[in-house]
C-alpha cells in the first residue's frame, strides 16, 4: 500500500459527512464503486507478461460531487474510464455505476458521456443525432423533443440544429457532444478531457455547465489535464500514477496538507523531480 | 427492440445519403437504356437480353452495396470514433450489431424493390405484361440472401482488421457460392478418398446462396415456384443468417474496442 | 495585370491546330490502312483473338436461351448438346449429338441438389415449340436469341453457323426475309467463299421469294465453291454436300430440266446414306422423261440427314 495513500487514510476517515456506509454483501451506494480493479494488456512479445495498465485500483465517487480524476499520461485516466463504460472488460475486481455492475448495459441508463475526441455520424443533423441518442435511452417522443430543443439551446447549436454535422466547425462538434451526453438528463456526468481543445471562451461556458450540473445535485466524474480548473471546480479528485492510485481526497484537504496549489501537489505525488 | 431498430434507421439513413446507390443505380439504367436502344433485326419485341442485363446489373449492385456497406459498419465506427459515445448508452454489443444487420438489411430491401421496380418496367415496356408474382418471389428470395451475405459480411468484420480485405474475402466467397457450389457434390463424386469427403463436405456446410438465384426462371417466363419451397429456402437462409450472427455477436462481446 | 484572354487565344490556336493535324492525318491513313483495316475494329483491337472465344459463348448461350436456361453446365452430361440445337433443328449444320437430351442432369444425388432443382429450368424445351410456356403455336419466341447470334457475329464474322443459323429463324419463325437475306449477304462480304451462306441464301430466294433463278445460281455457285474447298479432304462435309445437291436436283426436276435433274441426283447418291432411295428418285425421273405423261405418285424425298 503506497504510503501516500496511508496518509490520506485519515483525511478521509474523519470526514463522516461524505462517507456512505456500505451495504451488507459490499455494495455501495456510491455512484462509482471502484473494488481492486485490475486491467492488463497482453503485449505482443512472446514469453512476455501481460502489461498492467491499472494495478488494484480502489475508488468510489459520491453522489452529488464533482470529482476530478487526474494522472499524466499513461497512468491508466482513460483504462479506468473505458472499465467504467463497458469498453474494456476488467482483468480483476469490481466495478459498479448506481450500483449495477458496468457489465451490464443498463447500468449506462444515468450517466452521460463526454469523449475527448468528439466525433458523431457526420451524415445526421444535430437533431436526428440527439433524437437517436434519446431512442436509446428509451425516452419518449415528446419527452424527448423537449429535451433536444432544451440541450441544443444550452450549448448554442439551436440555429444549426439541421443541418448535417459535416458543416460544423470543432468547437460546434464539441458541444453537439456535449448536447448529447445531456440529452437523458443524466445524474453521472462522465467528461474525459471536456476543455481539450477549447478558446477561453468554450472552456468557460464548460465549467459554467459543470457548476450548474453541480447545483441540481448532479454527479460529474472527469479527467483532465487542467489542474486549475480542476482546482477551481472539483470537491475531491484522485491522482493515478502508472496504474496505482497515489492520493484521493478533498481538493482542500490535499492543498492543505501538502501546502501548495494543486499542481504542486500533483507533481510531488507523481514523484517528478524538476 | 427500440434501440435495435433505432440503430438500424442510422444505417438507413447512410445509404440514402451516400452516394454509392445512387451511383449504382444511375449506371444501371443508363447501361440497361443503351442496351434497349440496340436495334435486332427490326424486332422491337426481343426482351429476355434486356432482363438478363438488368438482372445482372442488379445483382452486381446489390452484392457491391451489401458488402460495402457492411464491411464499414463496425471499422467506421470504430475508426471515427462514433462507437464509444454510442457503446456509452444503455445499448449491448448484441443489440448494436443486430441493429447493424437490420439496418443493412432494411437498406437493401429498399434498394432491391428501386432496383426490381427499374426491372418490371423495362420488362413490361416490351413484354406489355407483368409477372408481379414472379417479380415478387424473386426480389423476396434476393433479399433473403442478402441477409446470409449481410451476417457473413458483418462477421468478417470483426475477424479482418482491414475493411479491405473483408470486402475481398466476402466477394470472392459469395461468388465462389454463386458460381460453383451447385457443382460441388458432381466434382467431389468424381475425386478419390478423402479429398471426396473434404469437398462434399464443404458442400453440406456452405450456405447456398445459388438458390436463391431465380433469374433464369424469371428471364425465360417460367411459373413461379411453389411459396411453400420459398418459405423453406427463406428459413435456410435465416438459419444460416442466424447461426452467422451469432458468431459475430459472440466476437464482439470478446473484442477490446478501444 | 495579366490579360485573361491569353490562356483563352491558346487553347483555341491548339484547337484549330488539332484539328487541322488530324484533317492532314486522316487522308494519309486511309492510304496507309489498306491490309491493316482490321486494326480498325475496335473489337479486334481490344480483344484480340479472344474475341473468337467470346463469339462461341454467345453462340451457346444462344442455345442456351432456345431452351429457355435448361442448358448444361460444363459439369454435366453433353452429349446430347454437342451440335447445338437450334443449328441442328435449323437443318444448315449435320448434327452430332447422341444420349440423353432431357436428363443430362441425371438424379438428384442429395436433398440439396433435389431441392436447388425447383430454383433453375428443370425441363427440356424449345423456343420455337413455345419454350417454357409449352404453347406451340407460339413460335415467334425464337427471337429470344438473335441479339447473341448478332453479337456471335460481331465478334467472329468468320464463323459461318451464325449466319445461316440465324437466317433460318429470322425466315421460318419471324418472317423477315428481307433481315435474313441482308445478314446473309453481310456474312458473304466477310466469308466471300463460304458454300454454306450460299446455300442458305439461295433457300432464301427459293422458299421465301420464289426466285428459283436467283436460287439456282447461288447453289451452283455453292457446289462449286465446295468442290473446290471440301471435295479434296480426307473428310469432306457431306452434310452440305447433299443439301445443296439434293436441292439443285429437286429445282431442275420441278422445272422440267430433267437432264440436269438427272446430273445433280448422281452427284446427291454418290454421297448420300440412302443411295437406294436416292436411285428410286432416279428411277422416278427417268420414267418422268420416258413417257412424258403422269408416271404415277412420285418417290418420297430422302432424307438428307446422314
Amino acid at each position: 500500500m503506497n504510503a501516500t495513500i496511508e496518509l490520506e487514510r485519515p483525511l478521509i476517515a474523519a470526514d463522516n459527512t461524505r462517507d456512505t456506509p456500505r451495504k451488507p454483501g459490499g455494495v455501495s451506494q456510491d455512484i462509482i464503486a471502484i473494488e481492486h480493479l485490475r486491467v492488463e494488456y497482453p503485449t505482443r512479445e512472446r514469453g512476455q507478461p501481460t502489461k498492467p495498465a491499472v494495478k488494484d485500483l480502489t475508488l468510489s465517487v459520491h453522489p452529488g460531487e464533482v470529482f476530478g480524476f487526474l494522472g499524466p499520461n499513461g497512468a491508466g485516466k482513460t483504462t479506468t474510464m473505458n472499465v467504467l463504460l463497458g469498453f474494456t472488460h476488467a482483468t480483476g475486481g469490481n466495478a459498479c455505476l448506481f450500483g449495477t455492475s458496468v457489465r451490464e448495459p443498463i447500468s449506462r441508463q444515468r450517466i452521460g458521456y463526454l469523449p475527448e475526441l468528439t466525433y458523431y455520424y457526420k451524415f445526421l443533423t444535430a437533431e436526428e443525432l440527439l433524437r437517436f441518442y434519446a431512442r436509446l435511452f428509451h425516452i419518449p417522443r415528446t419527452e424527448a423533443d423537449r429535451r433536444i430543443d432544451q440541450v441544443l439551446q444550452l450549448v448554442e447549436l439551436d440555429h444549426a440544429r439541421r443541418r448535417p454535422i459535416k458543416t460544423y466547425s470543432k468547437g460546434m462538434q464539441q458541444r453537439v457532444g456535449l448536447a448529447q451526453a445531456l440529452i437523458n438528463n443524466p445524474e453521472l456526468l462522465m467528461l474525459d478531457e471536456p476543455t481539450s481543445g477549447l478558446d477561453p471562451i468554450g472552456r468557460m461556458k464548460v465549467r459554467e455547465i459543470i457548476q450548474r450540473l453541480h447545483n441540481e445535485g448532479k454527479t460529474v466524474f472527469f479527467s483532465s489535464h487542467e489542474l486549475g480548473e480542476v482546482e477551481t471546480v472539483c470537491d475531491r479528485v484522485a491522482i493515478l500514477h502508472r496504474g496505482e492510485l497515489k492520493a484521493e481526497g478533498r481538493v482542500r484537504d490535499l492543498v492543505a496538507q501538502h501546502q501548495c496549489n494543486l499542481e504542486q501537489v500533483f507533481l510531488r505525488v507523481v514523484g517528478y523531480q524538476p | 427492440m427500440n434501440e435495435i431498430f433505432a440503430v438500424a434507421g442510422v444505417v438507413i439513413k447512410e445509404l440514402y445519403r451516400r452516394k454509392d446507390f445512387y451511383v449504382l443505380f444511375i449506371l444501371t439504367v443508363l447501361i440497361c437504356l443503351v442496351m434497349a436502344s440496340v436495334n435486332f433485326f427490326n424486332d422491337s419485341h426481343i426482351v429476355r437480353y434486356l432482363k438478363e442485363i438488368c438482372l445482372l446489373l442488379i445483382w452486381i449492385c446489390s452484392l457491391a452495396i451489401a458488402i460495402t456497406t457492411t464491411a464499414r459498419q463496425i471499422p467506421a465506427e470504430r475508426e471515427n470514433r462514433t462507437l464509444f459515445p454510442l457503446l456509452a448508452k444503455p445499448l449491448s454489443r448484441t443489440r448494436l450489431l443486430l441493429g447493424k444487420f437490420l439496418g443493412c438489411w432494411l437498406a437493401c430491401g429498399l434498394m432491391l424493390l428501386c432496383f426490381y421496380l427499374f426491372f418490371g418496367a423495362l420488362a413490361a415496356s416490351r413484354e406489355h405484361h407483368w409477372p408481379l408474382l414472379n417479380y415478387l418471389q424473386a426480389a423476396l428470395l434476393h433479399w433473403v440472401m442478402l441477409a446470409v451475405v449481410i451476417a457473413f459480411t458483418l462477421l468478417g468484420s470483426l475477424v479482418f482488421t482491414a475493411p479491405s480485405s473483408n470486402i475481398t474475402i466476402s466477394f470472392a466467397s459469395v461468388a465462389f457460392i454463386l458460381l460453383l457450389a451447385r457443382h460441388l457434390n458432381k466434382v467431389a463424386l468424381q475425386l478419390p478418398e478423402p479429398r471426396r469427403s473434404i469437398l462434399y463436405g464443404l458442400y453440406y456446410c456452405i450456405p447456398h446462396l445459388e438458390l436463391f438465384d431465380v433469374r433464369d426462371l424469371i428471364i425465360h417466363d417460367w411459373p413461379p415456384i411453389a411459396w411453400t419451397v420459398c418459405g423453406v429456402a427463406a428459413l435456410y437462409a435465416l438459419a444460416y443468417a442466424s447461426a452467422l450472427l451469432i458468431g459475430a455477436c459472440l466476437i464482439f462481446h470478446r473484442k477490446a474496442i478501444n | 495585370m495579366r490579360s485573361t484572354k491569353l490562356p483563352l487565344l491558346i487553347l483555341a490556336a491548339l484547337l484549330v491546330l488539332c484539328f487541322g493535324l488530324a484533317a492532314w492525318l486522316d487522308l494519309w491513313f486511309q492510304t496507309w490502312q489498306g491490309n491493316r483495316a482490321q486494326s480498325a475494329d475496335v473489337l479486334s483491337v481490344l480483344m484480340g483473338d479472344s474475341r473468337r472465344i467470346f463469339a462461341n459463348h454467345f453462340f451457346v448461350k444462344a442455345d442456351a436461351y432456345f431452351h429457355s436456361g435448361y442448358y448444361p453446365t460444363v459439369f454435366d452430361n453433353r452429349e446430347a448438346f454437342q451440335t447445338p440445337h437450334m443449328a441442328e433443328d435449323s437443318g444448315t449444320v449435320g448434327g452430332q449429338n447422341h444420349g440423353d437430351e432431357t436428363g443430362f442432369l441425371g438424379q438428384p444425388r442429395d436433398w440439396i441438389d433435389a431441392f436447388s432443382r425447383q430454383f433453375f429450368p428443370a425441363r427440356h424445351t424449345h423456343l420455337d415449340e413455345g419454350g417454357a410456356s409449352g404453347d406451340l403455336g407460339d413460335s415467334s419466341q425464337v427471337r429470344e436469341i438473335m441479339p447473341w447470334l448478332r453479337l456471335s457475329a460481331e465478334l467472329n464474322p468468320n464463323d459461318i453457323r451464325t449466319y445461316t443459323v440465324t437466317a433460318y429463324w429470322l425466315r421460318e419463325r419471324m418472317g423477315k426475309v428481307a433481315e435474313a437475306e441482308q445478314f446473309l449477304r453481310d456474312g458473304l462480304r466477310e466469308n466471300p467463299d463460304s458454300y454454306e451462306i450460299m446455300y442458305e441464301l439461295g433457300r432464301v430466294y427459293s422458299e421465301n421469294k420464289h426466285d428459283l433463278a436467283r436460287a439456282r445460281n447461288l447453289w451452283e455457285a455453292a457446289l462449286r465453291q465446295w468442290q473446290k474447298q471440301e471435295a479434296p479432304k480426307p473428310d469432306p462435309d457431306k452434310f452440305l454436300f447433299i443439301e445443296i445437291a439434293s436441292h439443285l436436283a429437286l429445282l431442275e426436276e420441278m422445272q422440267g430440266n430433267f437432264a440436269q435433274a438427272l446430273a445433280y441426283m448422281a452427284l446427291w447418291k454418290s454421297r448420300s446414306l440412302s443411295p437406294d432411295e436416292v436411285q428410286k428418285r432416279i428411277d422416278y425421273v427417268r420414267h418422268k422423261m420416258a413417257s412424258p405423261a403422269p408416271a404415277g405418285p412420285s418417290p418420297q424425298t430422302p432424307s438428307q440427314a446422314p
